[in-house]
């Protein structure tokens, strides 16, 4: 009984990550009906955004070698901090690699390739910068908290319930914001139908800019967390998670916000599943379940049929 | 230039190109505050181009788009809606997956008067009983017709001075077509400025003061309503008389 409550909140504190991750992906689909491929990079330099804030220095390699800022700020204050960096990174990113084909009318796709380019630029200048080792968020970093925490009889990592009620609070708020509010109703215009909503007044740039903003956001802290669990692998272990990102999408059904977030939970209850020592084919399990329920439902679990995206 | 007597929108010679493909031929055309002009053709004749030219959603090769007599060619479309052109587009294009309030809400969404957005949606309601009714329901589970009314309320929600119109009774039963022309007309008596686009010639003309006819890009026709309607030979050529 421990041991399965301990698989369910390592599941569900990996997979709501994977949700968040998954719903950066899906804000910008949603306005664009492109995935950005910089959006891994942009996750990983969230986790770096905040290893710099707490006060972590800079390693030997890389031409900010020993760098450190004067002050160390505690987590909860240095995660959204990193977030909005993240953010103004994924606006650069929308600025760049977006906007220039849309005031073109390119095809729309061929934002693939610029913002994968993007997310390989911003990968080179982390290691350009800070060099290719890993860093880790140091243990003192939570303060007074304990490292585990006893949750009727299982022992959790204190780290673990943080991911999960901090991503679950991210996901309320995301929600709430989407079909609760002006912008967000917004954006499910532009999602809908650029041109109505252009003819109602809407300025798509604008709800463009948004939908990436808070998608860096997100990417930022998702980031963040992760560096704080884990740790920080070097400049591309956010690719990693890209990929497991795209799987979640595809999973829950592309565009869809539930989709993200019910797809991040089963890909991370999945992997929890995986015994220990066949840790190394838990990629296997995430992408081989996703295989299956594709051949079953191509449109994902609560993806609309294809015929409906326009 | 923005002189008392410059009407309230004005075509000049406007061409509009889609590719290799002329859809305008330098057409000309004016619109006088307070008036109902309707914009007659056969399918592909360049009524919805022109529609779409005046929105901002296409940019003209050529030619002048005057607005109070100030040039409006490039803008943003969404500058035209907040200049107070509205534009209601061919085949309805609700929000389908939002409820029909929230259709509204979004075509007031340039303006910051909650009072009068209040107004204006009890206004719209009062102009379709049938929308009341069905204000929490999604757009996208409405009827044809319902969902025309609720394409015409969400243009109306922006309080514009220029309601464009691009072919209202598509697709819908004589008996609706009726009640959506009666609709418009009740809104041009009350002072609303109309063009209206269609190809259901008949009905937009016992509605119209004025009516032009488009053929392959150019306005081969133009006249009062009642002209119009008395003009056999142009029932029969261009506007598919039945």
């Amino acid at each position: 009984m421990e041991g399965l409550l301990q698989l369910l909140f390592n599941g569900l504190s990996v997979g709501a990550v994977y949700a968040l991750f998954a719903l950066g992906y899906t804000l910008v689909f949603s306005v664009l009906g492109v995935i950005n491929f910089a959006h891994g990079a942009i996750f990983t330099m969230g986790a770096y955004f905040t290893y710099l804030l707490i006060g972590g220095a800079v390693g030997a390699n890389g031409l900010l070698a020993g760098l450190q800022f004067p002050f160390a700020l505690p987590f909860w204050l240095a995660l959204p901090l990193a977030g909005i960096a993240s953010a103004a990174v994924a606006l650069v990113v929308e600025r760049i690699a977006f906007r220039p084909l849309r005031d073109r009318g390119s095809d729309p796709l061929l934002a693939l390739i610029t913002s994968l380019g993007a997310g390989v630029i911003l990968v080179n200048l982390i290691q350009l910068l800070v060099g290719a080792e890993s860093y880790s968020i140091p243990v003192g970093t939570l303060g007074s908290l304990p490292a585990a925490l006893n949750i009727a009889g299982a022992k959790v990592r204190t780290v673990q319930v943080m991911l999960l009620a901090i991503s679950g609070l991210l996901l309320a708020a995301l929600s709430i914001w989407i079909n609760g509010s002006r912008s967000g109703k917004a954006l499910q215009a532009v999602s809908e139908d650029p041109i109505t909503a252009q003819l109602l007044g809407i300025n798509s740039s604008r709800v463009i800019q948004i939908a990436f903003g808070i998608s860096g956001f997100l990417a930022g802290m998702a980031g963040g967390l992760v560096g704080l669990s884990i740790s920080i692998a070097g400049p591309y272990f956010g690719i990693g998670y890209g990929l497991k990102g795209l799987g979640v999408l595809v999973l829950g059904g592309l565009g869809s916000v539930p989709g993200a977030v019910l797809g991040g939970l089963i890909i991370g209850l999945a992997e929890a599943c995986v015994p220990a020592d066949l840790s190394g084919y838990k990629d296997a399990v995430s992408f081989g379940f996703l295989f299956l329920v594709l051949l079953i439902r191509p449109q994902g679990l609560l993806g609309r049929p294809q015929s409906n995206k326009v | 230039m923005n002189g008392p007597q410059a009407p309230l929108l004005e075509l000049r010679n406007l061409v509009v190109r889609y590719g290799s493909i002329t859809a305008l031929h330098g057409i000309n055309l004016t619109v006088q505050a307070g008036e109902l002009v309707t914009l007659l053709g056969a399918n592909g004749a360049g009524k919805s181009t022109t529609l779409r030219a005046i929105s901002s959603l296409i940019h003209p090769a050529s030619g002048e788009i005057l607005w109070h007599g100030g040039l409006i060619n490039r803008l943003r479309t969404e500058r035209t809606v907040k200049l107070g052109i509205s534009h209601c587009p061919e085949g309805r294009r609700v929000l389908s997956r939002q409820s029909v309030a929230d259709n509204l809400a979004l075509g007031a969404w340039l303006r910051r008067d909650k009072a009068a957005i209040a107004t204006d949606l009890e206004r719209c309601y009062a102009l379709f009983p049938r929308l009341a009714e069905r204000r929490s329901q999604l757009a996208g589970s409405l009827s044809g017709g319902e969902q025309q009314m609720l394409a015409i309320s969400r243009s109306l929600m922006a309080r514009p001075t220029l309601l464009m119109l691009d072919e209202p009774s598509l697709g819908l039963a004589p008996r609706l077509v009726a009640e959506v022309m009666a609709a418009l007309s009740q809104l041009h008596r009350d002072g609303l400025t109309i063009l209206l686009v269609e190809q259901n010639a008949q009905a937009a003309l016992t509605i119209a003061d004025r009516g032009l006819v488009l053929e392959a890009g150019s306005i081969s026709a133009g006249g009062s309503a009642e002209q119009l309607l008395a003009d056999d030979s142009l029932q029969a050529s261009y506007l598919g008389a039945n």
